[in-house]
């Protein structure tokens, strides 16, 4: 659905987006993830068509960005990181204007700004001035003038930042069931937020792409190995251990005590072996087991790891290389 | 031109909602009407005085056709004065707000394009201009009842008026299109203007070719003769590509935002 290749964008001497490239599939919800100043907004810009590309290719649903600009942008909504309001109109006065700039014909405008009013939620605010709105209505309005016109691509610049807790929630709920209806890229710096409605995460870092990947893969892929952590009652540590050890796949063992008769132990394997099962019935045959559990690294883990060592990168192919990127500005 | 008409009407509803029009309009209203009245008060003296020396001395200096000295100085006085006072309120917000508030990227990344953009701001501020002219329409009926005019000449000081507004509206929209602050672009206008209208000030003491051509550029030149009823190729022209040249400079310093790292 959306294809970007090759994406540079130059201000002057400061490159902000270098060679990026990235594809979205039909009805995916993919994550853009990076730091302050990485390259985020520019690049949502460029795929907009807001900012011309200093060099690379844009394709939405088939229309190249650059050649048909106004056929691709019609299959685009955008809610940039400020939601572009007019606070003197009403909120149906609005939705009904972008309504008839995004081409909506006019026996349905009617429809669709009714369809976006229920879907954002704001029947009881349609007919108020938008000046007169909590900041997370302002951005449920920002959202529903990106789908009034029912695009098959929705692009969301930080679209939870500025609101408080509960607001949060409840626009992230919201762009949870736009999930299937529409394809939506959604940038943000928020992880929990990521994990919760993404299906994978392009993490960039000074406007490179340093890593692309469901977050569970990039996990794994950033650990190395599997681990497990495992927890006994009624065992000495020294006999976990033995145990343990003597599971086939088994590359490493670190038990220690938990409290009175109870030991914990952390469990590597190579990567893509799975010993959770022999290592949980060597363990119930001869002890209490309490608990077993596989370790991931959370997404602030892997975002921290990715955007604080320029030079890891995570390629296509799941490998760890070393970059040497670590010097652009 | 479909997005150019939404932009438009969009503008106008912005417009009845915001205190700055409501003053615009009352302010073009109050000084219309207060010179208006002048001119009356004045011409009427002008023409009582010169009855009296007939009276007196069976002549007089004073040869007075007052409706159409009132015309033309009102038509006169609307373009050099009262337009230069309300115009550079009507253009400041039009694309400084949009660049302020951020909906101009709402605006680039709709399937509009920047020629509609222009247009449709344009359209929108000049229909709020017409919509101002209304209420000085009874000063013709009540002009009607001190003696007969042409009304071929009113209609030739409303087209005058038009093109001059429409040419300070898409110059005002020009210069709102390259500052995110209000009051440049208020004060921006307003320089451009008073320049355009009193170039040639200075230069009506001598006469020379650049004499002329100064004259030539002076918006107040080509509305006077308007103004005088007098509708010639000439003016129609300058003003139409000046207003050309306004709008597409307009349309490529919004191309040109575009291209700047904010």
């Amino acid at each position: 659905m959306i294809s970007v290749r090759h994406l540079t964008k130059r201000f002057g001497s400061h490159v902000a987006v270098d060679d990026l490239s990235f594809e979205v599939a039909a009805g995916e919800v993919l994550g853009f993830l990076g730091p302050n100043g990485a390259g985020k907004t520019t690049t949502m810009r460029m795929v907009t068509g807001y900012l011309p590309p200093s060099q690379g290719t844009i394709v939405i649903d088939d229309c190249r960005l650059l050649q048909q600009p106004i056929e691709a942008k019609r299959r685009l909504g955008y809610l940039p990181e400020n939601p572009p309001l007019y606070p003197e109109l009403t909120v149906r006065q609005y939705l009904q204007f972008v309504a008839e700039i995004k081409d909506v014909p006019r026996a349905r405008r009617r429809v669709c700004v009714d369809r976006a009013i229920d879907q954002a939620n704001l029947r009881e605010v349609a007919g108020k001035r938008i000046a007169a709105l909590s900041k997370g209505y302002k951005q449920r309005v920002g959202l529903a003038q990106a789908i009034v016109h029912e695009p098959k691509v929705l692009i969301l610049d930080e679209p939870t930042s500025s609101l408080d807790p509960k607001q949060r929630v409840e626009v992230r709920d919201l762009i949870a069931t736009l999930r299937g209806e529409h394809t939506v890229v959604l940038s943000t710096h928020i992880l929990p937020e990521v994990s919760q409605i993404t299906d994978r995460v392009v993490i960039i870092n000074r406007g490179k792409v340093m890593a692309v990947d469901s977050p569970d893969n990039l996990s794994q892929r950033l650990r190395g190995r599997e681990d497990i952590t495992v927890e006994v009652g009624g065992a000495i540590a020294a006999a976990v251990r033995d145990a343990i050890a003597a599971v086939p796949g088994v590359t490493g063992v670190d038990v220690e005590d938990a409290g009175p008769d109870r030991v914990t132990a952390r469990v590597q394997s190579d990567l893509g072996t799975d010993i959770r099962g022999d290592v949980a019935r060597t363990l119930a045959n001869r002890w209490r087991l309490l608990g077993l559990r596989s370790e991931t690294l959370s997404l602030e883990e892997i975002f921290l790891k990715l955007t604080g060592d320029s030079e890891l990168k995570l390629t296509g192919d799941g490998e760890q290389k070393l970059t040497g990127d670590s010097d652009q500005s | 031109m479909r997005h150019a008409l939404a932009i438009a009407r969009r503008e106008l509803q912005s417009y009845f909602v915001s205190p700055i029009a409501y003053a615009a309009v009352t302010a073009f209203a109050l000084l219309s009407g207060y010179f208006f009245n002048s001119m009356v008060v004045y011409y009427v003296r002008q023409a009582s005085l010169a009855d009296r020396q007939i009276e007196q001395l069976g002549r007089s200096d004073l040869q007075l056709d007052v409706p159409t000295v009132i015309l033309e100085e009102f038509f006169k006085n609307q373009g050099s004065f009262v337009l230069l006072l309300i115009i550079p309120l009507l253009t400041m917000g039009l694309l400084t707000d949009e660049r302020r508030k951020g909906t101009l990227e709402l605006l680039l990344t709709s399937p509009v394009r920047p020629v509609e953009l222009t247009f449709g701001k344009f359209l929108g501020a000049l229909t709020l201009f017409a919509l101002m002219c209304v209420p000085t329409l009874p000063y013709w009926y009540f002009l009607a009842q001190g003696g007969d005019w042409e009304p071929g000449v009113v209609l030739a000081g409303y087209t005058g008026l038009l093109l001059l507004a429409a040419t300070e509206i898409a110059i005002g929209l020009f210069i709102s299109s390259l500052s995110e602050n209000l009051l440049v672009s208020a004060l921006g206008t307003y320089g451009v203007l008073v320049a355009f209208n009193f170039i040639d000030t200075s230069a009506s003491m001598t006469r020379s070719i650049w004499v002329d051509f100064i004259q030539f550029l002076s918006f107040h030149f080509h509305n006077a003769e308007f103004a005088r009823g007098v509708v010639a190729l000439r003016d129609i022209t300058y003003f139409a590509g000046f207003l050309a040249l306004a709008l597409f400079l307009t349309q490529r310093s919004i191309e040109s935002i575009r291209f700047k790292r904010s």
